[in-house]
């Protein structure tokens, strides 16, 4: 059984043939969302799987991936938390703030907060980074995954409130929740070029790729903020 | 200018943070602070603003660690009273709508095999659903039918198989069941009318309290419904034909899920559309005034009548007809359906 870590907190784990990639537990002997919990090297790893998040779909679409394991975190979707449970494995010696609107899924993110000491649950709506702006510090790395029809808008506005001055943005675009009936790849085009001239802050895009096959219609997007 | 923070309001200058009014070192209180947070002058921190080092250098907290700790537990605590905050009695009535739905359907799959199972039996009965469920669930076998019952006759003549006791008795719990499925449903419909007279007296007035418990669960909020334009409410629940009007020339649906209200029920296909536009204007008025008033106001429902009268006396004939043009305009696929 080999180990490979593939960036920070972020490893290769090779077993019985099969190569998976994943987390070290931070709360070792309890899966969050029932995925498998693997030893190795006296090590155990939460297999993170592709189909479930975009992050991981990037991981294995060989995106470098710019969270440091003292990395602050603003995390922009974050639903009932099975992603953020692994960027908080990641984040062995720093924080993410969760940012969720819907109060239903909230519920499981507060309890998944409960156990792990590094994430700061938010009950807001990104369209409003002033309403969570006496919370959130600033920031190394923007993740959003909200899919919503101004995506690019919300990503741009929560940047430009918290992101330093270098920081990365990490994106999934869901052609889908911006036109149901358009080619995706357009779709794409667009917000990209929305991203690099429409707004404040300026963005360098690193690296895009689709993320098929792990979720249809997806684009996974990593940029740089510039500074002024 | 002052800004706000999760731990004090801090006053800026042009050469940094000048002074900062920090707020008691008690989770509870901080995390009503952060529900909250609009005091009066301060504004949320400008774009770029890092708020941690204040923290630290007023000595609200003594190092990074304990900040994030601090941080972490009002959050949370923070979180978990919002939620419980939003389990409003609305929120209530939405999950009571939709068991409804859930028994409907589960009921129906169920009576629609007992209609099977008991139908080897006894094929003639010609009941079905609950009619059926409670007959088996009292009777069981054909044979136990007394004489003096209007269908002993068909019962004895019967071309249905025997039933083994065995079989009886599953198909008695089964029935049975299906009657408990049934009572529950009867007891929900009561519960939400009745709640919905308390929190929503102006909606149940004018729309029925079932009709308006569907909208609230549709919007997922009286609160929700209440902002709504009432074209909106017009339509809603006939979202397949709006979309197919928007992206064809179908024609637009005249009423959604309040056609199932008598007064569009009940009157002639050429009124109404009319008479929806009002009833959908009426029910708004009536969220809007459940909402900010609560007090039950019978003006929006003689208002309405008053409307519909009119209506209905200013189009008692239904409309010519127009010509063909030959070029199909209007209606859409007949076969799609959907339009309401």
């Amino acid at each position: 059984m080999a180990v490979k870590e593939l960036s920070d907190g972020i490893f290769e784990v090779q077993k019985s043939g099969k190569r998976f990639i994943g987390t070290k537990n931070a709360v070792p002997g309890s899966a969050v969302y029932g995925e498998r919990l693997v030893e190795a090297e006296g090590d155990e790893y939460r297999i993170w799987d592709a189909r479930r998040s975009k992050l991981a779909a990037m991981v294995l679409k060989k995106m470098n991936i710019p969270i440091k394991s003292d990395s602050n975190v603003l995390y922009l979707g974050a639903a009932s938390g099975t992603t953020v449970s692994h960027v908080s494995d990641i984040l062995t010696d720093g924080l993410v703030y969760a940012v969720e609107f819907s109060p239903r899924t909230m519920r499981e993110l507060i309890q998944l907060c409960d156990t792990r000491l590094n994430i700061i649950p938010i009950l807001a709506d990104a369209n409003h980074p002033a309403s969570y702006a006496h919370i959130v510090e600033q920031v190394d790395v923007v993740f959003q995954d909200v899919a919503q029809p101004n995506q690019a808008q919300i990503a741009a506005v929560n940047c430009e409130q918290f992101l330093k001055g270098d920081g990365h943005l990490l994106l999934s675009i869901k052609a889908r929740s911006i036109d149901t009936v358009a080619n995706p790849g357009k779709v794409f085009k667009e917000e990209v070029k929305k991203l690099e001239k429409e707004f404040d802050t300026k963005f360098q895009i690193l690296k895009k790729q689709d993320l098929a096959p792990f979720h249809d219609d997806h684009l996974g997007l990593i940029a740089q903020k510039l500074l002024r | 200018m002052k800004i706000i923070t999760w731990y004090g309001i801090l006053t800026l200058e042009e050469n940094g943070v000048a002074d900062c009014e920090l707020f008691n070192k008690d989770v509870d209180e901080l995390a009503e602070g952060l529900l909250h947070q609009n005091a009066a002058g301060a504004r949320a921190p400008e774009a770029g603003f890092d708020i941690r080092a204040p923290a630290i250098s007023f000595g609200f907290v003594e190092n990074d660690r304990e900040y994030d700790s601090l941080l972490r537990d009002v959050s949370i605590r923070a979180g978990k009273l919002r939620i419980s905050r939003t389990n409003t009695p609305d929120m209530r009535i939405i999950q009571a709508v939709e068991a409804l739905d859930d028994i409907d359907d589960a009921a129906n799959a169920l009576s629609e095999r007992l209609s099977e199972w008991y139908g080897l039996h006894f094929p003639e009965l010609g009941f079905s659903s609950e009619q059926l469920a409670r007959f088996v669930k009292e009777h069981g076998a054909r044979s136990n039918i007394p004489a003096d019952d209007p269908i002993f006759e068909k019962a004895s003549s019967s071309m249905g198989a025997e039933l083994p006791p065995a079989d009886e008795e599953l198909v008695k719990q089964f029935a049975s069941n299906i009657c408990d499925l049934y009572d529950n449903r009867h007891s929900i419909e009561e519960s939400i009318v009745r709640n919905m007279g308390e929190i929503a007296p102006n909606l149940s007035n004018i729309a029925g309290p079932l009709i308006g418990a569907r909208l609230i669960s549709m919007t997922g909020g009286l609160e929700r419904l209440a902002q709504l334009p009432s074209s909106t409410v017009q339509v809603m629940g006939a979202s397949r034909a709006l979309f197919k009007h928007l992206r064809s020339r179908a024609p637009s649906p005249k009423h959604g899920l309040i056609f199932n209200h008598p007064l569009i029920k009940n009157s002639p296909w050429w009124q109404r559309g009319k008479i929806a536009r009002a009833l959908a204007a009426k029910i708004s008025l009536a969220c809007r005034t459940d909402v900010y008033s609560g007090e039950l106001s019978p003006a929006i429902k003689t208002g309405l009548e008053k409307k519909v009268n009119s209506i209905k006396s200013s189009n008692p004939k239904p409309p010519a007809r127009e010509k063909p043009s030959g070029k199909g305009r209007g209606k859409g696929n007949k076969n799609s359906g959907g339009r309401r």
